[in-house]
């Protein structure tokens, strides 16, 4: 069931307070108090072809008060009181900001001296329990993370962004000249609207080629969105994509390099999520988006460059080992609506090769356009998985 | 061959004045050990079989430069509460090579020949030309004896100067005082302090009072009063010889007949074990067995010998053995320093390659070397009670201790090394025959049967030792435990007031709860940490 995202974000007082409630009346009857989390890894993962992402299962991992966990909670409970404070106020921080707020507090007081942070992970790590605990996203308590990748180009789409003070800003991209749109991480404050109608929505793995795509005029000839997701998408630009899917219902292509690392690692995400994010997948997965390519076929249909993966890169060769376990474990790859993900992988298992996405740019030396004349004929021709 | 050449025989004295590196005078530092040694291993020899705590006092000084390069003229003198010896056997005693009441005789004393006291007169007398100074008293005597004994290099035999008799205020007792060429090396692994608290160690019954050149005079008192009873001894078993041994053996028996010599002169050669050899069809018959034993030819011998070694014979007795027990090595032990925690093992006599033996282990922590984590354990290997400080790594101890996985048992050790850490490990073989690769009795053969009655013996003192491990681990683990409690229970209570503003009787009851639950946590380990103490008493129980 879809939830209402800002009604989750304004009960977190309550839910956190009923929480911390139940906590010490637990302890005031001496009964160990029990956390629950959600179990975030990839056998608590379940694909649901209806909605298209991965959701989770029912396994949940408890965390029971005793003598080892006596810090953990101690350390979630303080940096609760950090939070609440800061959603209360309205403040935003980094993971980063965060851990040195907590230094900043633990400092003024001799008491909390123990609960001192040695390095960023162990507040990231407390950050995370409270996530968990409280099965919200670290966005919901205000720590954002910093908004990477998502540059966006297109001549019809208007952004109108709702601004803490309730304001709205009314942002029209075909005004920004060769400046792309940053979408923020917060996805639920945008509400996009068209100047015309909008044919598809294009995501270019490298955003340099996304980029480069727009220079030559792409988004002049086609009524079209580009993105560059910048490697593998940051939280802001899934929410991006899923927020476009969702109000502009337009078709999304992803185009990126064919191997094993941008199959699972970036277009698995950018469609279905992640294990590790499971409990945020609903938010920050856009199941509708399709692989435009490279596809295998691709590579003689073209006659591109490819090229055998070397044993020394130590990414591929662990992209290529993860393939091989994820067609055997991932929920993803092994439903049959994703056949086409998964042969993909198959190629790439058994021909170990690959084929970057600006090899496009061989087609034709002398032709700026080529790539974009490829990937058009590609959308008309129906040549995506 | 030249026909000029006039073959001459020399006496044993001889041999040993021309060979002393081959009985412990390889070097000017072992000159000094290997006197002091003979010394006083004579002297406790000589008080356990006479019944008498033995007291010892042991002076060694420098008395200015040696005759030899680089070296220093050195005095030992030790004197013992020993029964004394009768002035005419003190030129045998200190005098003559192989003068020796225990040669050959099968039991656990320490010295076995006769050769290392007169080596060490031999030793001054080459350096500095003078022989050992011995006083000695019997009780029997009003007076004592005081004099010099010479080598007779050429005959063999001791010759006493400067006799006189003086008034010595002790009941009995003898006083020997070697003056010669060496050089004094107190610590390492070969230095005297090492040797004396190792003597220590093994004899709980000995008190000594020492001083080594410049330092303070030491004592170290007797832990035990029982004088260990040395077993009678046993006669060899067939299977420890080789048949050059065996017809050398039947020279001891004279006119006897050959059943009669085999059945006293052997362990384990009874009525029935000659049947057999009959039934064996080997050779041997009745008419062979009822020779005499003078009229015995090679053949005869040869016969018998084979006959015997073809045999299954029951393994010799255990019963000539002697232990030191784990109850006095336990007490012994706290002498080496200040002990946080020891394990002792005393196995069982047992039979290795044909020879009773008994091994004893004390493995000890000690305190003041705790920050030593790095250095070796420290080895101290003993034969018949003699520390044996030389050539380590041949020797069947060490190979027995670096053979066994300490790590199991929570200590450090490299790959087949000694095991890291501020441990003692103390390894003693006891036995009549033990099998020494030199004369200079500084390293135990390795024979795969003993190095595995060593290893195992080590394994048991290991388990131990891990026992008391184990219960500081969980020690340290309450303590954590208790810590954890105390820093964060506050702390947890008070966020969790603060954010739902409860009231301060919750708080309290809060906090009550918490300590509760935590405790039962704490009373856990606590009651893990008394298992582990319980075991730990029930180990020293059993060292008891």
């Amino acid at each position: 069931m879809r939830r209402d995202r800002s009604a989750i974000k304004n009960s977190i007082p309550a839910i956190s307070r009923e929480l911390c409630a139940k906590l010490l009346g637990d302890l005031e009857k001496a009964k160990r108090p029990i956390l629950y989390a959600t179990k975030c890894a990839l056998d608590n993962a379940i694909y649901n072809h209806k909605v298209g992402y991965l959701t989770p299962g029912d396994k949940k991992v408890a965390t029971e008060l005793n003598v080892s966990s006596v810090k953990k909670m101690s350390r979630a409970i303080f940096m609760l009181e950090v939070i609440l404070r800061n959603i209360d106020s309205g403040a935003v921080n980094t993971k980063r900001e965060l851990y040195y707020i907590g230094k900043g507090e633990i400092k003024g007081s001799s008491k909390l001296k123990p609960l001192d942070f040695q390095d960023q992970d162990e507040s990231d790590e407390t950050i995370d329990f409270v996530c968990e605990i409280l099965e919200c996203y670290r966005e919901d308590l205000n720590c954002y993370a910093n908004d990477r990748g998502g540059q966006t180009y297109s001549q019809q789409l208007i952004v109108t962004e709702t601004l803490a003070d309730g304001e709205q800003a009314v942002i029209e991209l075909s005004k920004l000249g060769t400046s792309p749109f940053m979408p923020k991480n917060r996805p639920q404050n945008l509400s996009l609207s068209v100047s015309k109608k909008i044919d598809f929505c294009l995501i270019v793995e490298s955003e340099g080629t996304a980029n480069t795509l727009v220079a030559n005029g792409f988004t002049k000839r086609h009524n079209a969105i580009v993105v560059g997701a910048q490697g593998v998408p940051s939280n802001s630009v899934r929410g991006w994509c899923k927020l476009i899917q969702e109000q502009l219902k337009v078709p999304l292509y992803f185009f990126g390099d064919l191997d094993a690392y941008t199959m699972q690692n970036i277009y698995r995400t950018l469609k279905a999520g992640s294990a590790a994010s499971l409990i945020r997948n609903q938010d920050y997965s856009a199941p509708e988006v399709k692989f435009l390519g490279v596809l295998p076929q691709d590579i003689a249909k073209y006659d591109l460059f490819d090229y055998p993966v070397k044993e020394n890169d130590a990414q591929e060769v662990r992209a290529l080992k993860k393939a091989d376990d994820a067609l055997k474990n991932d929920p993803f790859f092994q439903d049959k609506r994703n056949k086409g993900s998964a042969e993909i992988l198959k190629w790439l298992l058994k021909n170990k090769r690959r084929c970057e996405q600006q090899a496009f740019f061989s087609v034709d030396p002398k032709d700026p356009t080529m790539p974009e004349k490829i990937i058009i004929d590609k959308i008309k021709s129906g040549s995506y998985v | 061959m030249a026909r000029d050449n006039k073959i001459t025989t020399s006496s044993t004295a001889e041999y040993f004045s021309k060979n002393l590196q081959q009985v412990g005078f390889s070097s000017l530092t072992k000159a000094v050990l290997t006197t002091l040694k003979e010394a006083v291993d004579n002297a406790l020899d000589a008080c356990e079989e006479h019944g008498i705590l033995p007291d010892l006092k042991i002076i060694i000084e420098r008395l200015g430069a040696g005759t030899m390069k680089n070296s220093e003229r050195i005095r030992v003198r030790v004197e013992d509460n020993g029964p004394g010896i009768e002035a005419d056997d003190l030129p045998k005693v200190f005098g003559e090579y192989l003068a020796s009441s225990k040669f050959g005789r099968g039991r656990c004393t320490r010295g076995q020949q006769g050769i290392g006291i007169s080596a060490a007169t031999t030793w001054a007398q080459l350096t500095c030309a003078m022989g050992a100074r011995v006083i000695s008293k019997t009780k029997a005597q009003r007076k004592a004896v005081s004099a010099i004994i010479e080598v007779d290099i050429k005959n063999n035999r001791g010759n006493m100067k400067q006799r006189e008799t003086i008034d010595w205020d002790r009941v009995h007792g003898t006083l020997v005082e070697f003056t010669f060429d060496g050089r004094v090396q107190v610590n390492g692994e070969a230095g005297i302090l090492n040797y004396l608290l190792g003597t220590s160690l093994v004899n709980p019954h000995l008190s000594m009072e020492y001083k080594l050149v410049d330092q303070e005079p030491q004592s170290i008192e007797r832990v035990s009063s029982v004088i260990p009873a040395i077993p009678e001894a046993i006669e060899p078993h067939p299977h420890t010889m080789k048949l050059g041994e065996f017809m050398a053996h039947s020279h001891l028996y004279g006119k006897i007949k050959v059943d009669a010599w085999l059945k006293k002169a052997f362990s384990r050669v009874g009525d029935s074990v000659l049947e057999e050899m009959i039934k064996s069809g080997q050779g041997v018959n009745r008419t062979l067995l009822s020779k005499s034993l003078d009229q015995a030819n090679e053949k005869d011998f040869l016969t018998l010998f084979t006959t015997l070694q073809n045999m299954v014979l029951k393994a010799p007795p255990t019963s000539s053995v002697l232990s030191i027990g784990e109850d006095s090595l336990s007490k012994s032990i706290k002498r080496l320093g200040k002990v946080d925690f020891f394990s002792v093992v005393s196995r069982s006599p047992t039979i290795c390659d044909f020879k009773p033996v008994q091994i004893e282990v004390a493995i000890a922590r000690l305190e003041e070397r705790v920050t030593e984590v790095d250095a070796p354990a420290q080895v101290l290997r003993f034969a018949n009670r003699v520390p044996l400080q030389f050539d380590k790594s041949a020797c069947a101890i060490v190979q027995a201790i670096t053979s066994v996985n300490w790590r199991s048992y929570g200590l450090a050790q490299p790959k087949e090394s000694l095991p890291l850490g501020p441990y003692i490990m103390a390894v003693s073989v006891v036995s009549p025959f033990i099998k020494f690769k030199n004369a200079s009795k500084e390293t135990i053969d390795a024979s795969d049967e003993l190095v595995e009655e060593i290893r195992r013996a080590l394994m048991q003192a290991g388990q131990k030792l891990s026992r008391y491990i184990k219960a500081e681990s969980k020690a340290a683990e309450l303590e954590e435990k208790t810590r954890y409690i105390e820093q964060f229970g506050p702390i947890l209570v008070e966020g969790l007031v603060r954010i739902t503003k409860a009231k301060d009787d919750q708080k309290k009851r809060a906090t009550d709860g918490l300590m509760k639950i935590l405790g039962r946590d704490a009373t856990e380990t606590k009651n893990e940490v008394a298992v582990a103490a319980k075991r730990l008493e029930e180990v020293s129980g059993e060292e008891r």
